[in-house]
C-alpha cells in the first residue's frame, strides 16, 4: 500500500517513470517535463539558444535531463554538432 | 535542376586586413552569381571568439552567406576555399529542407490546435447538458 502511494506520488506530473539499465543495476529516474520548447526550425547559429542543452563541460545533455522528445534530440545533436564544427560551441571544456 | 538554399558559413583569419576581407567577400558573391546561385542574404558578423583555437588563433572574422542555388556554385566555391589562406574554415548547410519541415510541423499543429478548442467547446456544452438533465427529472 505504502510502495502503491509511492509510486502515484512519482508519477504526480503523468510523465512517468523511466527506468535505464546502466551496468548491471537498473537506475530508475523521473522524467522530467521540459524547461523549454525546442523550436519548429532549430538554427544551428543560435548558439545562445543551443547553450542551454550544452553544460559546462561540453557535452550535450541526455535527454532524460532535459525532458525534450527523442526527435527534438536528434534534431538538437545535429545543430550542437554543427556549431561545433565552426567553433561556435566546444568539443570539450575545461 | 532544383532550386535549393544553402548557408555557407566561413571563419577568416583574424589578422587578414579589412580591405582584404571586403575583397574576399565580393570575390564570393560574383562567384557565386557567375555560376548561377542568387545571394538571398550576405552577414558579415565580424570578430568573434572561437569555443577552441584554430591555427592557433582565438579570434576568427565570421561571414554568412546565404544562397539560393543548384549546388554547382557551392561546389565551386567549397574548391576556392579549400586552397585559400585565409578562410581557416568553411561549412555549407543546405535549409531549405528543414524549413520546409519547420512549417510542416507548425502547420499541423495549427490545426491540432484548432480541433482542441473545439473538442472542449462541444465538452462543456454536453457537460452541461448532462448536469441539468437530472434536475429536470
Amino acid at each position: 500500500m505504502a510502495d502503491r502511494e509511492m509510486e502515484v506520488m512519482n508519477d504526480r506530473d503523468g510523465l512517468g517513470v523511466g527506468e535505464d539499465v546502466i551496468g548491471d543495476r537498473p537506475r530508475r529516474y523521473q522524467r522530467r517535463r521540459p524547461k523549454q520548447m525546442v523550436p519548429d526550425y532549430l538554427d544551428w547559429k543560435d548558439v545562445d539558444y543551443l547553450r542551454q542543452f550544452v553544460p559546462e563541460r561540453g557535452k550535450i545533455m541526455p535527454r532524460r535531463i532535459s525532458g525534450i522528445s527523442a526527435k527534438d534530440q536528434r534534431r538538437l545533436a545535429t545543430a550542437i554538432k554543427r556549431a561545433r564544427a565552426m567553433a561556435m560551441l566546444p568539443f570539450v571544456a575545461d | 535542376m532544383a532550386k535549393r538554399t544553402y548557408e555557407v558559413m566561413y571563419i577568416i583569419n583574424p589578422e587578414t586586413d579589412a580591405e582584404k576581407i571586403e575583397k574576399l567577400n565580393e570575390a564570393v558573391g560574383k562567384l557565386i552569381e557567375k555560376e548561377g546561385g542568387e545571394i538571398v542574404r550576405m552577414d558579415d558578423i565580424g570578430i568573434r571568439n572561437l569555443a577552441y583555437p584554430i591555427q592557433k588563433k582565438n579570434t576568427g572574422h565570421y561571414v554568412l552567406f546565404e544562397i539560393n542555388g543548384t549546388g554547382q556554385e557551392i561546389l565551386e566555391l567549397e574548391r576556392r576555399m579549400r586552397v585559400n589562406d585565409l578562410v581557416i574554415r568553411y561549412m555549407t548547410v543546405r535549409v531549405d529542407e528543414d524549413r520546409k519541415k519547420a512549417e510542416a510541423i507548425k502547420a499541423k499543429r495549427e490545426v491540432r490546435n484548432e480541433k482542441r478548442t473545439t473538442k472542449f467547446r462541444s465538452d462543456e456544452t454536453e457537460s452541461e447538458e448532462t448536469t441539468e438533465a437530472p434536475a429536470e427529472a
